[in-house]
């Protein structure tokens, strides 16, 4: 009876290949793999042939599907190999990690709060830790300490000289063609490792003693059994202490009385990208494609992956010839032979690519990172595989909010004031989000719209494959809707988008979503070159700002980011004025009275006197169109913030015989939109605009006619009478003036009594007594 | 005769402006030398291990302190050096100020202890200085000969198996650029009036330098594109890099034109390069706010002019003592290129970060005031 223990680093490929080979050399009768022991009742799904990796084992509380955990293997990762070997020459292969069920039950409370899940893989955050920790250029003691604890491996790669303990064990082990008592070397230098630490009492040492422990129990229990040669598979970091398992007292007292969780376990689809460290919490490695490549293609390793990238920047019509192909291979081996390498790695790959076939262009490399570096593949899991959190989630909410699910088109009408319908709408928002459209949101149209949804509901039977790749987001509707908005917000670069993006993020009620989207804006708005979208973003934004929204968005948050898009408005504003055409200040006219608009909503004192300045300036500008140097003078006529003098002097300066007469007529139709009352009482404006109008000569006023249509039609009929009475009286003396208007009409008190009860009961006040 | 006039240009070395690389740094060169005991490529005076030293900087065993020429990323050295290893032509690449010509000039004087083998590229160089030319008062009077032929640097270094530079090669006329295709496929120069041709010594190759930022300049053929590795040098890569490299250059300008103000506050220094650098990558240093980004290139060497002007302002018209005051001015002069799209640009970053910082209150009234 023997025990070998394999140490091994996760996704190694030269790692896998090594221990497939020691495997087949070895012929062990049971396989004990470092991991879950829940999973073992979905271990045998492995076997089939529609099971592709990347995959992930997700173990998660059953309860409590946000508590979970996710272990990825891919081809190449040393495990897969093992179990893959264990089920090919059918002897038992068993999981011998501490339960998940015990592990979940110890996590703090506080994590899970903040949506993150937690992943066991040991390998998840390392490298981002390992290259702070390489910043630090004297580690403090403690530091080093936790280093070694959680990843060894760098301890030895300082040791040898290297600063990125990546690049050593790819020279050492993944490179390495001689294989020879690889895992004996790995073994002892892991236990001298450990020799050199001291125990320490942390909850992590705690819960490592634990894992441990079990570890042992799980290969006495083989040995028990009878099992012959027993193949031990478990990080290099455990292999000291597993070689001889010893008497098991110690370790049964440890273990004993654990408090346990309920546990559901399955297997899901996984990504490459997604075990890129770049994504967040992947299982920390950089680039799954290149050792997939390296896995795939051991010969020839470089000629074949420089011609991959020339093949693919020819796809993207770039020149990359044959002859490059070749100097970018002789560049890269001399690189490897310049630093004192046996093999050239991939930061050797990369240069010489960059150098040679991109020209020093660092832009393809962007394609040859997400192509083949990371080389996007999708896994595939069994049918038969159990349903996801994802699925259990929403079949609970469907269950809580009484919509069932049908393939017949249902209507559904919700009232926003009523707690489950709300709780509808937000499920139906977070599913279109996730690109699951159950609900298509009609328009509501007469009564009550902003309480009122209306829904046409219709369940697809592809819904259930979405929903199963929605889970890479997150084990709850909440947290994948979350997590998938923030990830799109990521990669969207328009403005606008992301505004309309952060509407149905508040429809959805993200809160998390909405601070990052907030974020994400106000990083954005600070680059957009476009005013016209940062002005445009303003009322939405605005309306949050004043109302606080039902949906409990904070405002805090929202004032300063409005404040700026403002201020950079402010001074892109006159720039963005210039030289535009008709179509173009009509657009610009909008986006101006959208921050009118939100100014108004907000009642900011200095920005409003800010914003008059910047009217007034472009009221002045003479090179700016008549259309918005009218509609400024307008804008600031209503303010108050332009006295009669001054609006004369602008009236006689744009309507001076001098000026353009197209541009004329488009200052007349600037200042009149909108309601008429205001300008009736601007004499002055009335006499230099009839002074205007009689000065054309019948040619020109044909061809105004049609704008000084436009001007005067969104009028009322009362307006556009007294506008005229204004306009016949204009040259009269002044008595009959001071008449005109609405004033100047009798009222008959006893007519006017009759209509007070019926309006007093449309405004729900009571009259009379 | 002949030793009066040598005597006559020693003694003008310790007067000249500024000395070849392999001048001013003989001793370093001589001294790698001396511990350099790895492979060198055919008619390499270093082994490549030893270029890398020479240029990154390092003690050696003898104990000797080489001082580090380039300042920044050591792969891109390595990159370097290694493609002239491989017998491929060099291209360096990058916006104005980011020390091409220096990295050529050093490398070619560690490789072949010889940076003088240059070709300066503008719209008027022709062929013949590229390939050679002609001294007519003799062509006239023996027709072609040896003696008649003028030798060009190119023809030099592929005669000697040396390093020609080229520097801006982007400038030089495209039908002249092609002239390098032959040259460096081949390795070959045909005379064809001698009947003969000069068949480049192993070690010959090419260093060349363009700058990616001008606009209307003759673009490299996709034929001559891929007979040279490109080399892209970026601007610095930390904050400290930038100002280590600013204060020494500093420093070594301000004694060259005998300033008489005093040396700058490293402070000083910190503010322009953190200016420089905030609005170069859009992006303050703390990482929190966006910006736009003017359209000048904003490098280093300009960093460096705008300091130098202000220790100039503060020498002459102020106390002797750099304050923001006297970098006001140029300092808007270096970022305001162009006066519409820049304005704004420089606008939002004074009243969204400069007015916002406690401690940059006297530099936002300066580059108010100026304004």
């Amino acid at each position: 009876m023997s025990i070998h223990v394999f140490g091994i680093r996760h996704h190694g490929p030269g790692c896998a290949r090594s221990l497939r080979a020691a495997l087949e050399k070895l012929k062990p009768d049971i396989l004990l793999v470092e991991g879950p022991p829940d999973a073992q009742e979905v271990l045998h799904f492995m076997a089939q042939p529609k099971m592709k990796p990347p995959v992930a084992l997700l173990i998660y509380a059953t309860e409590q599907p946000k508590k979970a955990v996710y272990y990825p293997f891919t081809q190449f990762s040393p495990e897969w190999q093992a179990l893959k070997y264990a089920s090919k020459v059918s002897i038992p292969a068993r999981f011998m990690d501490l339960p998940q069920a015990i592990q979940l039950a110890h996590t703090d409370p506080e994590q899970d709060a903040s949506g993150e899940q937690v992943t066991v893989d040991k390998t998840q955050t390392r490298s981002a830790r390992i290259r702070n920790s390489v910043l630090v250029e004297v580690p403090e003691e403690s530091k080093e300490e936790t280093l070694l604890r959680e990843d060894p491996l760098t301890m030895l790669a300082q040791a040898a000289g290297y600063a990125d303990h990546e690049m050593w064990w790819e020279r050492q082990i993944e490179q390495r063609k001689n294989v020879v008592n690889l895992f004996e070397g790995i073994l002892e230098a892991m236990t001298a490792l450990r020799q050199e630490v001291k125990p320490r009492n942390s909850e992590e040492a705690q819960r490592e003693q634990l894992r441990e422990a079990y570890m042992r129990q799980t290969i006495r229990t083989a040995q028990q059994e009878g099992f012959q040669r027993i193949a031990v598979i478990c990080g290099a970091w455990h292999a000291p202490v597993l070689v001889e398992p010893g008497p098991a007292r110690a370790d049964s007292e440890l273990l004993k009385g654990l408090p346990q969780l309920k546990v559901s376990t399955t297997w899901i689809p996984w990504t490459y990208s997604r075990l890129s460290s770049r994504s967040g919490y992947g299982a920390g490695m950089t680039a799954p494609g290149w050792y997939a490549h390296l896995w795939n293609s051991p010969k020839q390793m470089t000629i074949r992956w420089i011609t991959r990238a020339a093949q693919l920047l020819r796809e993207q019509g770039l020149d990359a010839s044959s002859a490059s192909v070749i100097e970018a291979v002789r560049l890269t081996e001399t690189l490897a032979a310049m630093r004192d390498m046996s093999q050239p790695g991939l930061d050797e790959h990369n240069e010489a690519i960059l150098t040679v076939l991109c020209h020093g262009d660092s832009t393809p490399m962007q394609l040859i990172r997400e192509q083949l570096e990371i080389g996007e593949k999708l896994g595939e899991v069994p049918k038969e595989t159990p349903i996801v959190p994802l699925q259990q989630d929403l079949e609970s909410l469907q269950r809580r909010l009484r919509m069932k699910p049908s393939i017949e088109k249902t209507k559904l009408e919700l009232d926003l004031r009523k707690e489950t319908d709300r709780g509808r709408s937000q499920l139906l928002h977070r599913l279109q989000l996730l690109a699951i459209p159950w609900g298509n949101q009609a328009r509501v149209t007469g009564k009550s719209g902003t309480f009122h949804e209306h829904w046409q509901l219709k369940w697809k039977v592809s819904f259930p494959v979405a929903i199963i790749e929605a889970n890479i987001w997150g084990n709850t509707i909440a947290a994948a809707a979350t997590n998938y908005a923030c990830a799109t917000a990521k990669k969207q670069t328009d403005l606008p988008e992301l505004t309309a993006l952060l509407q149905s993020v508040v429809l959805a009620e993200l809160p998390e979503a909405i601070e990052y989207l907030l974020e994400e804006l106000q990083q954005r708005a600070a680059v957009s070159s476009d005013v016209q979208h940062l002005m445009d973003a303003l009322p939405p934004l605005a309306r949050v700002a004043r109302y606080g929204d039902v949906r409990q968005t904070k405002a805090e948050r929202i004032v300063p980011i409005i404040a700026g898009l403002f201020e950079r408005s402010i001074i892109g504003l006159p720039g963005a004025c210039f030289s535009l055409d008709d179509d173009a200040a009509q657009g610009m006219l909008k986006s101006i009275e959208h921050v009118q608009e939100s100014l108004q909503l907000l009642d900011w004192p200095e920005q409003r006197l800010q914003w008059q300045h910047t009217l007034k300036n472009l009221a002045e500008s003479d090179t700016i169109h008549g259309l918005i140097r009218g509609r400024c003078c307008r804008l600031l006529l209503d303010q108050q913030a332009l006295s009669e003098e001054e609006m004369q002097r602008f009236t006689r300066l744009a309507l001076a015989p001098t000026a353009p007469i197209l541009q004329a007529a488009a200052w007349v139709e600037g200042v009149l939109r909108g309601s008429g009352l205001l300008i009736l009482h601007q004499d002055e404006l009335w006499k230099v605009l009839d002074a205007w109008l009689s000065q054309l000569n019948p040619d020109n006023f044909i061809q105004l006619l049609p704008i000084l249509r436009r001007a005067f039609a969104n009028f009322q009929a009362p307006e556009r009478r007294n506008m005229g009475e204004k306009v016949k009286h204009l040259h009269q003396p002044k008595p009959t003036q001071t008449g005109s208007g609405i004033q100047s009409h009798t009222i008959d008190a006893e007519h006017a009594a009759r209509v007070l009860p019926v309006l007093a009961q449309l405004m729900g006040v009571s009259y009379g007594n | 005769m002949t030793t009066q006039s040598s005597v006559v240009t020693e003694t003008k070395i310790e007067a000249i402006l500024r000395q070849h690389a392999e001048q001013q740094y003989a001793e370093e060169l001589a001294e790698l030398v001396k511990v350099d005991t790895r492979q060198r490529p055919p008619n390499w005076k270093l082994s490549p291990w030893a270029v890398r030293t020479y240029l990154m900087g390092g003690k050696l065993d003898s104990g000797f302190v080489v001082s580090p020429k380039y300042v920044g990323n050591p792969r891109l050295m390595e990159i370097a050096i290694a493609t002239l290893a491989t017998d491929r032509a060099l291209l360096l690449y990058g916006i104005p100020g980011t020390a091409k010509s220096w990295v050529s000039e050093h490398l070619a004087a560690a490789i072949t202890g010889d940076s003088t083998l240059l070709i300066q590229g503008t719209a008027g160089t022709d062929e013949n200085a590229i390939r050679y030319g002609w001294n007519y008062a003799r062509l006239l009077v023996e027709g072609p000969s040896e003696a008649a032929l003028v030798v060009s640097p190119m023809m030099q270094a592929m005669k000697d198996g040396k390093l020609a530079r080229i520097e801006e090669l982007t400038r030089i006329p495209s039908e002249v650029q092609d002239t390098l295709i032959t040259i460096l496929s081949e390795k070959t120069l045909p005379v064809p009036e001698l009947n003969t041709e000069v068949q480049a010594n192993k070690g010959f190759n090419i260093i060349a330098t363009a700058n990616n930022r001008d606009k209307g300049v003759n673009e490299l053929s996709s034929a001559l594109t891929r007979r040279f590795n490109t080399v892209i040098l970026p601007l610095p890569a930390s904050i400290d890099e930038e100002i280590q490299i600013v204060d020494r250059r500093v420093a070594s300008l301000g004694r060259a034109l005998e300033l008489p103000a005093e040396k700058p506050a490293l402070e000083e220094i910190r503010r322009v390069v953190t200016i420089f650098r905030e609005l170069r990558s859009g992006l303050t240093i703390d990482g929190k706010t966006r910006l736009k980004s003017p359209s000048g290139t904003l490098s280093t060497a300009e960093a460096i002019s705008v300091i130098n002007s202000g220790l100039a302002m503060a020498g002459y018209y102020g106390d002797g003592e750099l304050h923001a005051g006297d970098l006001a001015s140029s300092l808007i002069g270096a970022i305001i290129k162009d006066p519409v799209q820049d304005r704004v640009v420089w606008l939002e970053y004074l009243q969204t970060v400069v007015k916002e910082r406690s401690d940059w209150k006297d530099l936002y009234r300066a580059c108010n005031e100026v304004l």
